[in-house]
C-alpha cells in the first residue's frame, strides 16, 4: 500500500526479482492489484499484493473491495514517499487503511517505509527520518507499527524486508538457537542464515534484541558493524547479478581476509549460511566440512517449521 | 629492467625537481564538461558514479598523486587550459590523456586536442596520446559506434591537415563511462604503456596460466581497480566486468566483519612486527634472496610433494596473504574465481575451472607463491628505482 509513485513496484522488483536498481524507472504504474506469489524458503509462500496507488483505487478498496482487500492480512506495508507533497492525504488515506486492517485482520503486523531516502542529502537524513518517524507514530494511534527510512540504492532496503519476512517465519527463534549452537562447533563469531532467492536474512546466531546479549556473546566482544546483515544482502545480491550477465551462477564463496575468515555456502537447497571466524588457526575447509554435516539437521528443522 | 628505462624518466630527471619519488605525470585534457574530474575522482577516490553529477567544476589545475606498481601523478586541468597557461613543459608528461564527451559537437575538442598534440610532439614525440570518448552511457549501442568512429575519423583527419608528418602520431581511442568498468579498462591499457617491468610481469602470469590450466588471470590494484597486467589471452570484456565486481565485492566485505575488540588475537597472530594491519607490512628486506631459495627446493623436491611447499614458504615468512574463492557455475567444468593478494596493493585474480581448484588446490597456492615472489621482487626493483631517481 502507499501513494501512486512511492516505489511499492520497485521495491517488490529488486527483492524479489533480482532487478537492479537503475531498472526500476522503466516500471510502469501498477493497475489494481498485481497478486504475487512468492517462494520463500521453497515452501511458505507469500502472497504478495501489490496495490496501484492512484487515487481511484484506493477509493475502491476502501469502499467496495474492503473486505477482499483487508481479510487475511498477514503483514501490511505502507510506503512513504518522503519528498511527498501530499502528506496530508497520504496520512488520511493510511488511516483509513489502519482501520480496515483493525477491521478484518486484527493480528497483521504493520510496517511503515519511508522510501526514497536517496532524494534526502546526506547529512539531513537523520532528522528528517526522525521527524517522519514521529509524524508516523502520531497518525497510527493504538496501532504499534514498525518504521523504516528505506532507499532502492542501498542496504537500508534490505534491513527493512528482512524484519518483515522474519515476523512471517514460524521458528525463526528456534533457527536462531540451532545457528548458536552451529556457531559454537565451528568456533565462529557469527553464523548468518539467508535465504537463497532474495538474500534477504532469516536468521542469526546472535540474539535478536541487545538485551538478551551477555559479556561472553563473541559478537559483542567483536563489536562488529551494525550494518553489516543488510550490506552482506545488498553486496552478494549485486555479486550475483554480476554473474548472471556472464551466464553465471553464484555458488559458494570463501575469504580468508585480514579481518576475518568466512565462508558462504548453500546450507539446505533454499538458504545459504555465512560463517564469519575470527580465530585465525580455524581453516576454511573446516568450515566447510562443519556446514556438510550441518546441512541434513537444518533440512529437518526448515521442514518442521512448515509442517507446523 | 632496469635497461629499459623509458623516456618519460629520461625527460622527467633532465627537468629534475626536487621531490622524494620521481612520479610519472599523467595530462588529463579535455573541454569543460567532459567529464575530467568525474574519471579521477570515480578511479581514485571510490566517488559513487552517480555523485559524479554533483561535482564542482576545475578552476585551476589539481595535482593527485596515486601509487601503484609505479608513482603516478595525474593533473587534472580546467576546460579552458592551453599549452601556454599550463604552467609546466609538455616534457614533463608521460602520457596525455585527453576526454570528449561522446555528445559533443566535435568541432572544438578536435581542434584543440590537435593544438596540444602538435606543441606536444615538438618538445617530446615519444609522448603517449590517448583519447577518452567518454559518457558512452548516453547513447544507444549503434549511435555509439558510429560517433565513436565519427570523432576518431575527426582526428585523423585534422592532423593530416595540419601536417603529413603528424598522420604518423599513434593516437588510442577507448570508449568509455564511468557507469561500467569500460574506463576501468581503458585506464589499464593506458597505465600498461607507463610500466616498464610490464613484459615481466605478463610473463609470470603466463607462467601461472599454463602451470594452472587458468584460462585468464589478471594483476590487479586493489585500491583502483585497474589492472597493472594480464597473461597473453585476450581480455574478454565480460570477465573483465566480472573481475572488478569481484574485487569490489571483496574490498567492501573485509570491513563489514572487522573485529573492532581490543587485541584481537588475529592482529597479534599475523603481523609480529608492531605494525598493525598485516596488509600494509611492507616486505622484509630480507627478500630478494628467498626466491633463489624456493627455486632449489622445488627443483630438488620430488613432483608429488610439491603441496607442502606453500606452507612452507608461508612459515619461512610470518607475513599472512589474505585469499578468497568463489565458485561459480554451471558453465562446466564450473569456474572458480580465485583471488591471492601478493604485495599490499596488489592482488592476483585467476580464473579456475573448479576440478582444477578443489582437487589440486596446494599446486595452485604453489604456484601463487612462486608469482608472489617474482612480483615482490620487480615491485622492490620498481621502488628503488623511484626514489633513487627522485633524489
Amino acid at each position: 500500500m502507499g501513494a501512486s509513485g512511492s516505489g511499492k513496484t520497485s521495491m517488490r522488483s529488486m527483492i524479489f526479482s533480482n532487478n537492479p536498481a537503475s531498472l526500476t524507472s522503466r516500471l510502469g504504474a501498477t493497475i489494481d492489484v498485481e497478486q504475487n506469489h512468492v517462494r520463500f524458503l521453497g515452501d511458505l509462500i507469500l502472497n504478495l499484493w501489490d496495490c496501484g496507488g492512484q487515487d481511484a483505487f484506493m477509493d475502491s478498496y476502501l469502499t467496495t473491495q474492503r473486505p477482499t482487500i483487508f481479510s487475511h492480512v498477514g503483514v501490511m506495508i505502507y510506503v512513504f514517499d518522503v519528498e511527498t507533497r501530499e502528506m496530508n492525504k497520504d496520512l488520511e488515506y493510511y488511516r483509513d487503511c489502519l482501520e480496515g486492517l483493525t477491521q478484518f485482520s486484527k493480528e497483521a503486523n504493520v510496517f511503515l517505509l519511508v522510501h526514497k531516502m536517496d532524494l534526502v542529502r546526506e547529512g539531513e537524513r537523520a532528522i528528517v527520518f526522525q521527524r517522519k518517524v514521529a509524524e508516523l507514530e502520531k497518525a497510527s494511534g493504538e496501532t504499534a507499527v514498525k518504521v523504516y527510512g528505506t532507499s532502492i540504492f542501498d542496504e537500508s532496503l534490505y534491513k527493512a524486508w528482512s524484519s518483515i519476512v522474519n515476523t512471517l517465519i514460524p521458528n525463526a527463534r528456534n533457527l536462531s538457537k540451532h545457528l548458536r549452537i552451529f556457531a559454537e562447533a565451528c568456533s565462529a563469531t557469527e553464523v548468518v542464515l539467508f535465504e537463497r532467492t532474495t538474500f534477504l536474512v532469516i536468521a542469526t546466531s546472535s540474539p535478536a534484541d541487545s538485551s538478551e546479549s551477555f559479556s561472553s556473546d563473541p559478537v559483542a566482544v567483536h563489536a562488529l558493524d551494525p550494518k553489516r546483515y543488510e550490506r552482506t544482502s545488498e553486496l552478494i545480491k549485486s555479486f550475483k547479478q554480476s554473474c548472471s550477465r556472464l551466464r553465471e551462477e553464484f555458488n559458494s564463496l570463501e575469504l580468508e581476509l585480514a579481518e576475518f575468515t568466512a565462508v558462504l555456502d548453500e546450507m539446505t537447497k533454499n538458504t545459504y549460511v555465512l560463517v564469519v571466524v575470527h580465530n585465525p588457526v580455524i581453516e576454511t575447509a573446516a568450515i566447510k566440512m562443519n556446514i556438510q554435516m550441518a546441512r541434513r539437521k537444518f533440512e529437518e528443522l526448515q521442514g518442521d517449521s512448515l509442517v507446523s | 629492467m632496469m635497461s629499459s628505462s623509458s623516456q618519460s624518466y629520461v625527460n622527467a630527471a633532465k627537468h629534475g625537481q626536487n621531490i622524494s619519488v620521481q612520479r610519472t605525470k599523467i595530462l588529463l585534457l579535455g573541454t569543460r564538461r567532459s567529464g575530467k574530474t568525474s574519471i579521477q575522482q570515480v578511479l581514485f577516490h571510490h566517488l559513487p558514479a552517480k555523485q559524479t553529477f554533483y561535482l564542482e567544476p576545475t578552476m585551476r589545475v589539481a595535482k593527485h598523486e596515486f601509487d601503484t606498481v609505479i608513482p603516478l601523478e595525474i593533473w587534472d586541468c580546467p576546460g579552458n587550459i592551453t599549452v601556454d597557461s599550463l604552467g609546466a613543459s609538455l616534457a614533463d608528461f608521460a602520457t596525455i590523456i585527453f576526454v570528449i564527451d561522446i555528445r559533443d559537437l566535435y568541432q572544438q575538442p578536435v581542434s584543440k586536442l590537435v593544438e596540444f598534440i602538435v606543441a606536444a610532439c615538438q618538445v617530446n614525440p615519444d609522448i603517449n596520446f590517448e583519447v577518452f570518448v567518454h559518457k558512452a552511457e548516453k547513447l544507444q549501442e549503434d549511435d555509439k559506434i558510429e560517433n565513436f568512429r565519427q570523432i576518431h575519423e575527426r582526428v585523423v583527419d585534422r592532423l593530416a591537415d595540419e601536417s603529413p608528418e603528424y598522420e604518423q602520431v599513434p593516437l588510442n581511442f577507448h570508449l568509455t563511462s564511468v557507469y561500467d568498468h569500460s574506463l576501468q579498462e581503458a585506464f589499464s591499457r593506458v597505465l600498461h604503456k607507463l610500466i616498464d617491468s610490464l613484459p615481466y610481469l605478463e610473463d609470470l602470469l603466463n607462467v601461472f596460466c599454463l602451470n594452472t590450466s587458468s584460462p585468464k588471470a589478471f594483476l590487479f590494484d586493489t585500491a583502483s581497480k585497474l589492472y597493472l597486467a594480464t597473461d597473453s589471452s585476450p581480455v574478454d570484456q565480460a570477465t573483465h566486468n566480472l573481475c572488478c565486481d569481484y574485487l569490489q565485492m571483496l574490498t567492501s566485505f573485509g570491513p563489514l566483519y572487522k573485529s573492532n575488540a581490543e587485541g584481537d588475537i588475529r592482529a597479534h597472530l599475523f603481523s609480529p612486527t608492531p605494525t598493525p594491519p598485516p596488509t600494509a607490512t611492507p616486505s622484509p628486506p630480507s627478500f630478494s634472496t628467498s626466491p633463489s631459495s624456493t627455486l632449489k627446493a622445488c627443483v630438488q623436491s620430488p613432483p608429488h610433494t610439491p603441496s607442502n611447499l606453500p606452507l612452507d614458504a608461508r612459515n619461512a615468512k610470518p607475513l599472512f596473504y589474505p585469499s578468497a574463492a568463489t565458485s561459480l557455475s554451471p558453465s562446466h567444468p564450473g569456474t572458480t574465481l580465485s583471488y591471492h593478494l601478493v604485495t599490499p596493493h596488489l592482488a592476483l585474480l585467476a580464473l579456475l575451472p573448479t576440478t582444477i581448484y578443489d582437487m589440486r588446490r596446494g599446486l595452485v597456492e604453489w604456484n601463487v607463491v612462486w608469482f608472489r615472489e617474482g612480483v615482490r621482487e620487480i615491485w622492490e626493483v620498481e621502488k628503488e628505482r623511484s626514489n633513487a631517481e627522485g633524489v
